[in-house]
């Protein structure tokens, strides 16, 4: 897969980083209907979808540079982002077998995996990396194992250790979240973690989920989607950072929604590591502009009918209040009301050119 | 995936070990510590398909290393392996699963197995990073097989041959707080074991047996389709959505764990086996509905409207 | 009710156990405190008696401080065997510190048996600075790491034996409600 690799994009400060008429007709659009409630929406992740974004296990794309620099500086103001808790070292290194040959299958072009024994060779071209180390040995990298690679994969991760008829979340890769912290969650059970979440516990979906992952076989993951709302392509919204990126909120407005405002979805994959038994959770984000998703025809009319009949304690949640009405006016104008298809897909093999609202 | 028996050794009269192998050598997928893999076997009326912890641990890509005892009652996949199986044959055999990884915040483990109950814990011992004691019992005459199986000279793994020598509230009551205890063998064996850890306060968290509880396979049934009018049989082991795809249907599905509540079909007369978290127990009791990914028939036959 | 949100069950002997340790962070248990006939080993902590020599009575200990008591803990468990239980009783922060210790020393869930007595006030970590403020009792909480206005959630974390506090007037710096005394 060729990637167009960008070489220079910020995700804070200026906001540099641009969709590509690629990347946009490739958005994983969460919405398959004109309404939206909380399910347990997983589903077997195989190679394939309904855009380019389902075609390889871990999906890279033109944001790859500027996303693996963007981790890189958040680790370097707050390295607690980064933890394994001691008893998941294999987990750890389940999870960099897993990233490492996955990538080389996908991406053969840029990522060369080479192994003898324990021995392994790992060629990563976009950002310049070449390491001999041996499988098992900590002290052969720079950095642990987890971190090591996870540095090297667009998404967030988290390590799952399952005991005592639950999943513990030991361990974590997060810099690009949607306002939720590694460092407090760290530790914490299956319904703990999502302990903040409205709606969906009465509604039984954790229940549900919990007891299918608990049973997640080796070699069949599945993924979901999950999505919100964020101002700017800003990819750290942690707690620890809310005290920069909250104002933001404030300053939306009919003017500025289309360009500031970005539908944020997560393409979050779940998999069952063989030697520690962990489950490995991916959670890949994606960022996109109003003014770019409203190219598509279909997404601009599906996600403002989503937005405007919103639950309102899931509106609240994923704290919407201060800009959902601008965003329905904004989406509005795109919504002509006709019926359209169920599905994610685009629709459209080109982009259509928007000059209204 | 199809492997070939690269080798076999009889380790005793009733013992063997096999050595299985992909034809062009490639690498095999990891077994962790405690997993097993399920073989396919043929049998003189009917398949088989057997789970057999795979010993050589996770270390191993290149083969898997599984050791059968042949039961005294098979009809089936241990006769097979043990009289017609040869090297150079081919088995169906299924991604290694666990259901039986030791603790990762285990400072210690206990390890207690009885007979062919060893197995799982042969991959234990070979990637254990924290200490373990593991005591094996086996008959006199299959202390050689068990023996060969482990490492020589290790005060930490003790042979028994005598079921008496082998007190388990003495052993249990002296462990360390940090401690998990793991039993594989006989029946009357484990009972022991858990009864007595139980008398003496262990949680049931630090107690750990393996359990096949996600198997969803169950007895052949026969399901009639009233919108489609087709009838399609069931067999032991597929699914009820395998069944209908394969029939050319396209019913409802998402993730196919019994989770989603996607695969929902309605029941007209028949009662299902439930094995979904899906439905309620309130819908459970009302029989009028099956999640075709994990559900089956605890009748012969069901009516479904689709 | 957040999921987050620790239960609390009033002390009840767990009679799966083979031996019992008592930990409070109070002077003597509380009245709720219904003992049961089976020998019991009992920490306690009294605080206004630091002049006096820490009383060890059979297996009745009183500590001079939470501190000492919790420091003494891990050595206390060190050696022992399965088969104890742990019973924790006194304000959040105190139950989820001994439960911390007690996992470390290799007990589990089903082992450790925390309830909760005496003040709501309430640990709070700072999102922003991880700074740890103790012995909150209002909603909004000045962070005395970063200056912050916290407002004081619900979310909790057993691993800090902490509620998360975030900036209150983050969208809107400056709008900070008046806070109310809450967690006394």
């Amino acid at each position: 897969m060729n990637l167009n690799l960008k070489p220079d994009e910020t995700f804070r400060g200026d906001f540099s980083t641009r969709n590509s008429d690629t990347a946009i007709l490739r958005f994983p659009f969460p919405f398959h209907d004109d309404k939206y409630m909380y399910a347990v929406n997983l589903e077997p992740h195989v190679r394939g979808g309904p855009t380019a974004a389902y075609d390889a296990i871990f999906d890279l794309d033109e944001h790859y540079i500027g996303e693996c620099r963007d981790r890189a500086l958040t680790l370097a103001e707050d390295p607690l982002r980064c933890q394994v808790l001691p008893h998941m070292i294999e987990a750890e290194w389940d999870t960099l077998e897993l990233l490492m040959e996955s990538l080389a299958f996908d991406y053969p072009e840029h990522f060369t995996l080479t192994k003898s024994g324990t021995d392994r060779h790992w060629v990563n071209r976009p950002l310049g990396l070449d390491r001999n180390f041996t499988f098992g040995d900590a002290s052969s990298l720079p950095l642990p194992p987890f971190e090591y690679i996870t540095r090297q994969v667009q998404g967030d991760f988290t390590l799952h250790d399952q005991r005592e008829n639950t999943l513990f979340m030991d361990g974590g890769m997060v810099t690009s979240q949607a306002d939720w912290s590694l460092n407090f969650d760290l530790g914490m059970t299956f319904h703990e973690w999502h302990g903040p979440v409205p709606v969906a516990h009465e509604l039984g979906v954790f229940d549900r989920a919990l007891a299918y992952l608990m049973r997640l076989p080796y070699g069949k993951p599945v993924r979901r989607l999950n999505w919100t709302l964020t101002v700017h392509p800003r990819l750290d919204t942690s707690p620890e950072t809310y005290p920069i990126w909250g104002p933001d909120k404030a300053t939306i407005t009919p003017a500025n929604v289309g360009a500031h405002m970005c539908l944020r979805v997560e393409l979050q994959t779940l998999t069952r590591l063989p030697r520690s038994n962990a489950i490995l959770f991916g959670i890949r984000g994606y960022l996109i502009r109003l003014d770019e998703l409203v190219r598509v025809k279909k997404w601009a009319m599906r996600l403002h009918r989503v937005l405007r009949d919103l639950h309102p304690g899931i509106a609240e949640y994923k704290g919407t209040s201060r800009y959902r009405q601008t965003i329905v006016d904004y989406l509005g104008a795109f919504d002509d009301g006709s019926i359209i298809s169920p599905g994610t897909g685009s629709e459209q093999a080109s982009l259509r050119e928007v000059t209204t609202a | 995936m199809k492997l070939r028996i690269e080798a076999i050794s009889v380790l005793s009269p009733t013992i063997r070990r096999f050595i299985l192998a992909a034809d062009d050598g490639a690498p095999l997928p990891v077994a962790g510590a405690g997993a097993h893999v399920m073989v396919s076997l043929p049998g003189e009326t009917r398949s088989w398909r057997n789970a057999y912890s795979v010993v050589s641990g996770p270390g191993m890509r290149d083969h898997y290393e599984i050791v059968v005892r042949r039961s005294q009652q098979s009809r089936g996949g241990s006769a097979f392996l043990h009289e017609r199986a040869v090297a150079g044959d081919r088995l169906e055999v299924g991604l290694p699963q666990n259901f039986f990884a030791p603790s990762r915040i285990a400072g210690r483990h206990l390890l207690l197995s009885g007979g062919i109950g060893i197995t799982p814990f042969l991959s234990y011992i070979r990637t254990l990073h924290t200490p373990f004691e593991l005591h094996h019992c086996c008959k006199r005459e299959d202390t050689p097989a068990f023996a060969g199986l482990l490492p020589s000279g290790a005060t930490n793994i003790v042979l028994h041959t005598n079921r008496e020598e082998l007190n388990f509230r003495t052993l249990l009551a002296a462990q360390k707080l940090d401690t998990h205890l793991y039993c594989c063998g006989p029946e009357d064996f484990m009972n022991d074991a858990f009864g007595a850890a139980r008398h003496l306060g262990w949680p049931e968290a630090k107690i750990h047996r393996e359990s096949f509880g996600g198997v969803v396979s169950g007895a052949f049934f026969t399901v009639h389709l009233k919108k489609s009018g087709l009838t399609v049989q069931v067999r032991q082991e597929e699914t009820l959505l395998d069944a209908l795809e394969a029939a050319g249907l396209e019913p409802p599905s998402l993730c196919r764990g019994g989770a989603c509540g996607e695969c929902e079909l309605p029941v007209l007369a028949g009662i299902p086996a439930h094995h979904d978290h899906y439905l309620s127990d309130s819908r459970r009791a009302k029989n009028d509905a099956i999640m075709t990914c994990v559900s089956r028939a605890h009748t012969s036959e069901l009516v479904l409207d689709f | 009710m957040i999921k987050s949100r620790p239960l609390y069950r009033p002390f009840t002997l767990d009679v799966s156990g083979r031996a019992h340790l008592v930990v409070t962070d109070q002077p003597e248990l509380p009245e709720m405190v219904d003992l049961p006939s089976v020998d019991l080993e009992i920490f306690t902590v009294q605080t206004v008696s630091s002049e006096i020599e820490a009383p060890v009575d059979g297996n009745r200990r009183a500590f001079h401080a939470v501190v000492d008591l919790l420091a003494h803990l891990p050595r206390r468990l060190a050696n022992d065997k399965i088969g104890l239980r742990i019973y924790a009783i006194g304000t959040e922060a105190f139950v989820w510190d001994v439960h911390n210790i007690a996992r470390a020393a290799g007990l589990g869930s089903a082992e450790i048996h925390l309830t909760h007595a005496g003040s709501l006030r309430r640990r709070v970590y700072c999102a922003h600075c991880k700074t740890m403020s103790e012995d909150v009792t209002d909603n909004i909480v000045l962070c005395p790491g970063c200056g912050a206005s916290l407002l004081v959630r619900d979310h909790f974390s057993r691993r800090l034996a902490a509620f998360m506090g975030v900036k209150v007037d983050a969208e809107i710096p400056g709008e900070i409600p008046a806070a109310e005394s809450l967690y006394q």
